[in-house]
């Protein structure tokens, strides 16, 4: 069975962006990581080459130049295979599926895993794009994922107020991760260094099939707060007093 | 439906029904309202679809309880939808009515059909709609960007649009209408599917102490590992009637239970104080909380979604802070003589 994971570069979520006419600016340096829930997706995929189960494991990226450290770090956690599909940081879904549906469709992939929506824009929209573009079956918010002998392919999900739902669909399928109950692994020492000088190959990501006249972004505003959000000063210790003490005054503790 | 064909709706906005279990969902209402101050900003029609195995019942209560135009749409043979089933039969039904925009909800089944309906239908789509508003060239839409932590704000061209909606985010007007809607009942043919759903179970109830509990203290990702849940439980036991809680990836990891998950997946609860430890504050978690009477934060993150929320703010390491607060809570407890 050849899998194939679609991972997103996002930036570090500690880092401090700015805000400047209604546009995001990133003040250096740089610092990017492997979203999540993509790392959970990639998991359950190196769970299904633990078990024998997989010919090929291939990673996906769409982003800028740079973006290829995650397709090296997914490597380095046991990946076969990787492609970096060039595009600019923050491309619009339909962008991102439009160009890994370009590539993937000669591949020929049995499965093919994502993260439920990136970490950073929360939108759950390549998933499914992709599966409408290869024509695929396809679950999205999915917990538990299972491939037992009769050729389908089991999931599990939560749905609102904690009903479950199992379902059952046939290969080849996507299906997006929402999170898991397996820790995303380490990369090992011996398959980061093979993954450092291993040549990664690059596309320019294709042109989308679609119209891209999706809906556009025209600004972006920071949240009204809608408590005080008295932000407490001062070291460890001042600030677990002052908490305290708010907490006395309102009969709390 | 191919991709190439891109509808250009000029007809009605079309609110999709929630219902769970055969029963109407609360949040039928909400996307019920927001279809309406659309279609009146469009100055088109707004219209209702109730699709289930059996929508009669459902439908006539949205009928009632929203004054609009609806349609039962019956997949007898579908007991248990999924996304796969709701986009291909919508994709089969509402071309017909050239649609200006499909409004369904931000939840799990939504998300699982609304793109996959988008990417059929030929329309644009935007998921986790929090805010409308009008401007000279059309209505702008606001929905949380950047791991939640500011607000975006788009604009569509004249296409159709599938949008999502989040639960809570515009609220339903209090009274019933005057008149219910008129009901139409439409049995829809079964489409060939491949996703099959194998069982569906009731959730495990939500703890019955978390339900009660005047202070819950509850853990996210930012916890780390599973062995610092010991301090958020000692934390947890400075209160009386404490409970701990988690987000729903802290219960998916199996750190904590189930019953213990606060959230859209999980239980909805109103505790006098809500301690966040390590939370970013998605919405999937904050629609379950957001009620509590004090909100206290802490995270490292100093433009986490959670602060938006709080009434207190602690920007530390957990790691430091719990530790320091166990500490100071446990020497003023000795002052007191307990």
């Amino acid at each position: 069975m050849r899998v194939l994971v679609c991972l997103k570069q996002v930036r570090e979520p500690e880092s401090l962006f700015e805000l400047k006419d209604g546009r995001v600016v990133w003040p250096p340096p740089d610092r990017f990581r492997m979203g999540s829930p993509d790392d959970f997706a990639l998991e359950e995929a190196l769970r299904l080459k633990d078990a024998g189960l997989t010919t090929e494991l291939a990673v996906v990226t769409v982003g800028p130049p740079g973006a290829e450290a995650i397709l090296r770090r997914a490597l380095g956690m046991g990946a076969d295979r990787a492609m970096h599909l060039l595009a600019p940081e923050g491309a619009r879904a339909a962008v991102v599926a439009g160009a890994i549906a370009a590539w993937a469709r000669d591949e020929e992939f049995d499965l093919i895993l994502a993260g439920v929506m990136s970490e950073d824009a929360r939108q759950g929209l390549v998933g499914p794009f992709l599966a409408e573009r290869l024509g695929l079956a396809t679950v999205t918010g999915v917990s538990q994922l299972s491939l037992p002998e009769d050729g389908l392919l089991l999931v599990e999900r939560s749905l609102e107020g904690g009903r479950r739902q199992a379902l059952e669909l046939p290969l080849p399928a996507l299906v997006t991760i929402a999170s898991s109950a397996h820790t995303p692994r380490y990369p090992s020492l011996s398959n980061l260094l093979k993954a450092k000088k291993a040549d990664l190959p690059t596309e320019a990501a294709g042109e989308p099939e679609e119209p891209a006249d999706g809906p556009e972004l025209v600004g972006a505003a920071w949240p009204a707060r809608r408590r005080a959000g008295l932000c407490l000063e001062g070291d460890a210790r001042q600030k677990a007093e002052h908490l305290l003490a708010l907490l006395r005054e309102r009969a709390l503790l | 439906m191919s991709l190439e064909q891109s509808l250009q709706g000029s007809g009605p906005v079309v609110a999709v029904a929630e219902v769970r279990e055969g029963r109407l969902a609360p949040l039928t209402r909400e996307l019920a309202g927001l279809a309406g101050r659309l279609a009146a900003l469009w100055g088109v029609e707004a219209r209702l679809v109730v699709l289930d195995a059996a929508p009669g019942e459902p439908a006539a209560t949205a009928a009632r309880q929203t004054g609009l135009a609806v349609t039962a749409l019956a997949a007898p043979e579908l007991p248990e939808l999924t996304g796969e089933a709701v986009a291909r039969l919508l994709a089969g039904f509402l071309p017909a009515w050239q649609p200006r925009a499909i409004v369904g909800g931000h939840t799990t089944l939504g998300l699982d059909w609304a793109p996959s309906l988008a990417a059929r239908l030929g329309a644009a789509c935007l998921t986790g709609v929090e805010g409308l508003a009008e401007a000279a060239d059309g209505p702008r839409f606001f929905r949380p960007g950047r791991h939640d932590k500011l607000v975006e704000e788009y604009r569509i061209e004249e296409r159709t649009l599938v949008l999502t909606v989040q639960p809570g985010a515009f609220p339903a007007p209090p009274e019933e209408p005057l008149q219910p809607g008129p009901v139409t009942e439409i049995t829809l043919p079964r489409p060939a599917l491949r996703v099959r759903v194998r069982e569906a179970r009731p959730g495990v109830a939500a703890d019955a102490a978390l339900a009660r509990a005047e202070v819950v203290v509850a853990a996210g990702l930012g916890v780390g590992k599973p062995e610092n849940l010991e301090l958020v439980r000692r934390v947890a036991s400075l209160f009386s009637q404490a409970a701990v809680a988690g987000s729903r990836p802290v219960c998916d990891l199996g750190w904590l239970g189930y019953e213990s998950q606060v959230g859209l997946t999980g239980a909805t609860v109103a505790p006098r104080l809500y301690l966040a430890c390590g939370i970013s504050g998605a919405r999937q978690h904050t629609v379950g909380m957001q009620g509590a009477g004090f909100i206290v934060a802490i995270s490292q993150d100093p433009r986490a979604a959670i602060f938006q929320l709080a009434d207190v703010c602690v920007v530390e390491d957990l790691l430091v802070f719990l530790p320091m607060l166990l500490e100071l809570a446990g020497a003023g407890r000795g002052g007191e003589g307990e």
